[in-house]
């Protein structure tokens, strides 16, 4: 069987802000689109152009059901097929590659937006994802979930503070130098050591700031990808894979279905040892911890080695999270999206002052759900 | 006598004159015997002879029939039903035939009408029936150092004036209405009925008004409390079905960027004020960063209105109520589409319009809009549209 490919055309981020409280999402929206048309010269046109698009928002914080039904005109979706995910973004390009690839469209456009500052606290929104009866009457969100499985990681993997400081203090290196990222302020150890703790073993800076964003792409079959690129990323392999929604039910530490989802991913990309064919990595890292933790579900160190990752050098070897990662702020639903957008620049070359050289193969990484239950890989080539 | 199915086998024999066909059955000449074994069954003979039909029971054998069915009880009154197939029941021997078991398939629903199952009416209870019940149903733990007087006036079918006297721990009820009264309660006796008995939700019977409450609304709030839950004699409570509440609150706050925005100022001075599109020019309530049909960026203001026309309308009785506060509109009142003057014709907006204009309100109306006292620059600067009097008197 012939295989056929699909192509990342384009790329369009809008900047990360903690409250971008001039700007309505539809308008950030139509800033993306905007850019993606200008970039690739795309239309709407019914025979020739884009007339499916693929997006991803949230209910809750747009406050409206359906809320892709509150953007279609900026999405350029009006009087146009369209579809929503309810996960997060990265999902959105997988999708949009499997509506592709069963030729029921030749071109797609992928986009997410969120505004996590128009909620009195992200947290409560966080809170609204658990069961009603069992998670939601606890308290538990996003925050508090996640420091469950930070603790039980760290004492698994032998992750100190002193580590969790120097992710972040990396982290805030990249982002200086990319335009898109919301936290850029170069910050030191002793800073993020010193920073309060908001579910202990989570510190302030451990944790993403609140964020606004919104990204999108353009996607097109191998026929098309011409017309709108000479630098197409080609989707080597996608796969998700859901874990129980009960924390009770699920090891924090194992990273079940991250290693299900990778697994199927690389099995597709025909990747049989992703610790010699993967060059740049990018993880959905909402909390410090979560860095090295992803790490060790996408195989590139062993279980519980996710100390011994960062202090051998792991994160430059894999050029992990050049972007800054989720750590430097996006919002929660497309951060996965973001990351396959930063991906896509890398290998296309134009990540301005945080380009690595010689990429051939990529990998985005996203999760959604309280300490990941839900996760999802996408293999991106040059 | 054993029910199957909501229904007995005696109740199909005991109709089968009513279904029966004369016109349909003037060349059939045959005896049909039944067997139906189990709770509930017993052996009937159904003799059809040019156009006439005798249904009787038999005690001993079946004799005289050309063909004799013979089946379980629950099989028959199933596959009567259309419950169990036949064809089904044949072939699983749950059903015998002796005779032409083909020759009575095709015959008998041409000679019978279908038999259904009689309707079960539902056990009718009253608000009466529930009210005298009250005081058996008093929980005096949870009434401890209560002292008030509730009056019901239920109006229409099973309805009546009554007291109840809580006071001391101990309750009573009495006909008529005492004066003074803590809190008095007038509603139909059939909504006081559902409430009690769960078919209607009592929040939203009393937040859409089909409950008047005079007094003190906490104590009518309060009462339920103090008994327990009417049940319907005879009827079996599930226990294990529980209903739980909850209520969803976020506070958001939303940026309008600068398109949204110039609406919002224009209501703060009282304009409104849409958007053109530069391409087909329709203007645009409320004003959107682009023309979805155009696929262009939208700059251009202009102002519509103040009055305009209502194209068309509906008439709100039951409104839903505010997520957040629970709080309900007054109803009726009238949604409303309304083309502001200047608008293109295809762009309308919806509003609403106060109810003592409803009676007069007609397509093609011409409205004004109403103001907020005072005008912030929000949602709640635009009360609704009402009738434009002025106009009107024309």
């Amino acid at each position: 069987m012939a295989t056929k490919r699909v192509a990342i055309c384009a790329v369009a981020q809008h900047k990360n802000g903690s409250d971008l409280w001039h700007k309505r999402f539809q308008g950030m929206l139509l800033d993306v689109l905007e850019e993606l048309q200008a970039q690739t010269g795309f239309t709407f046109d019914e025979e020739t152009g884009v007339n499916t698009i693929v997006s991803c928002s949230d209910d809750f914080f747009d406050a409206r059901t359906i809320s892709d039904n509150g953007v279609a005109d900026v999405l350029g979706a009006q009087y146009r097929g369209e579809e929503k995910i309810a996960q997060e973004g990265l999902n959105a390009v997988g999708y949009a590659q499997a509506v592709i690839l069963s030729g029921y469209a030749d071109l797609v456009l992928v986009m997410g937006h969120c505004k996590e500052s128009q909620s009195e606290s992200r947290r409560m929104i966080a809170n609204m994802g658990f069961d009603p009866f069992y998670g939601r009457a606890v308290g538990l969100d996003n925050l508090n979930a996640a420091a469950l499985q930070a603790r039980a990681y760290m004492k698994k993997a032998g992750l100190t503070e002193e580590h969790l400081a120097g992710i972040v203090v990396r982290t805030r290196q990249f982002a200086a130098r990319n335009p898109y990222a919301n936290a850029r302020e170069i910050v030191e150890a002793g800073k993020v050591i010193a920073s309060p703790q908001l579910c202990d073993p989570i510190r302030q800076l451990h944790a993403y700031p609140v964020s606004d964003g919104a990204v999108g792409m353009l996607l097109a079959s191998e026929e098309r990808a011409a017309e709108f690129t000479d630098r197409p990323v080609w989707i080597a392999g996608f796969a998700n894979c859901m874990d129980s929604y009960f924390l009770g039910d699920r090891d924090l530490t194992a990273n079940f279905a991250l290693k299900q989802a990778a697994g199927r991913a690389y099995r597709k990309a025909g990747i049989a040892d992703p610790r010699k064919e993967i060059d740049l990595v990018e993880v959905m890292d909402a909390y410090a911890y979560q860095q090295p933790l992803w790490i060790e579900g996408l195989g590139l160190c062993g279980d519980g080695e996710g100390a011994r990752f960062l202090d051998q050098g792991g994160q430059e070897k894999y050029r992990v999270n050049l972007s800054g990662g989720m750590l430097a702020g996006n919002p929660v639903i497309i951060a996965g999206l973001y990351r396959a957008a930063e991906a896509a620049l890398q290998l296309r070359g134009e990540a301005g002052e945080r380009q690595a050289p010689d990429l051939k193969r990529a990998v985005a990484h996203s999760t959604t759900g309280a300490a990941g239950q839900f996760h999802s890989v996408l293999i991106l080539e040059r | 006598m054993t029910e199957y199915f909501g229904t007995t086998v005696a109740d199909i024999f005991a109709t089968m004159p009513k279904r029966f066909k004369p016109e349909e059955a003037k060349e059939v000449d045959i005896a049909i015997g039944y067997e139906a074994t189990g709770e509930g069954g017993g052996k009937w003979k159904a003799t059809i002879k040019h156009g006439t039909l005798k249904v009787e029971t038999v005690d001993g054998d079946l004799t005289g029939c050309k063909t004799t069915i013979h089946t379980d009880a629950e099989t028959f009154v199933g596959v009567t039903l259309g419950k169990i197939g036949a064809l089904d029941a044949l072939s699983s021997q749950k059903l015998r035939v002796a005779g032409d078991p083909k020759f009575l398939m095709l015959l008998l629903p041409k000679i019978f009408t279908p038999y259904a199952a009689p309707e079960k009416k539902p056990v009718s209870v009253t608000a009466r029936d529930i009210i005298t019940t009250i005081a058996e149903r008093f929980r005096p733990e949870k009434a401890e150092g209560v002292a008030m007087t509730i009056g019901y006036d239920l109006t229409g079918e099973g309805g009546g004036r009554w007291t109840i006297v809580i006071r001391d721990g101990k309750c009573a009820v009495r006909g008529g209405l005492a004066d003074p009264l803590t809190v008095k309660m007038t509603m139909e006796a059939k909504t006081y009925a559902g409430m009690m008995l769960g078919t209607i939700e009592a929040v939203t019977a009393f937040t859409s008004g089909q409950v008047k409450i005079e007094g003190d609304m906490a104590a009518a709030g309060a009462t339920a409390k103090f008994f327990r839950k009417y049940v319907v004699p005879g009827a079996t409570e599930a226990e294990e079905l529980i209903s739980l509440r909850v209520t969803n609150a976020i506070e958001q706050r939303f940026a309008t960027g600068p398109v949204m925005g110039h609406w919002f100022a224009g209501l703060r001075e009282k304009k409104f004020l849409a958007n053109r599109c530069p391409k087909c020019g329709r203007t645009q309530i409320p004003p959107r960063e682009i023309c979805a049909w155009c696929r262009v960026r939208v700059h251009e203001f202009v102002e519509v209105g103040p009055k305009g026309v209502v194209t068309h309308f509906d008439i709100v009785y039951f409104a839903s109520p505010d997520p957040l506060t629970g709080a309900v509109r007054d109803t009726p009142y009238a949604t409303a589409y309304v083309v502001f003057d200047g608008s293109t014709e295809r762009e309308a907006v919806t509003m609403d319009l106060k109810k003592e204009d409803i009676p007069r309100l007609k397509e093609g109306a011409r409205v004004r809009p109403v103001w907020a006292e005072v005008t912030t620059g929000s949602s709640r600067d635009l009360i609704g549209v009402a009738l434009d009097e002025q106009e009107e008197s024309l």
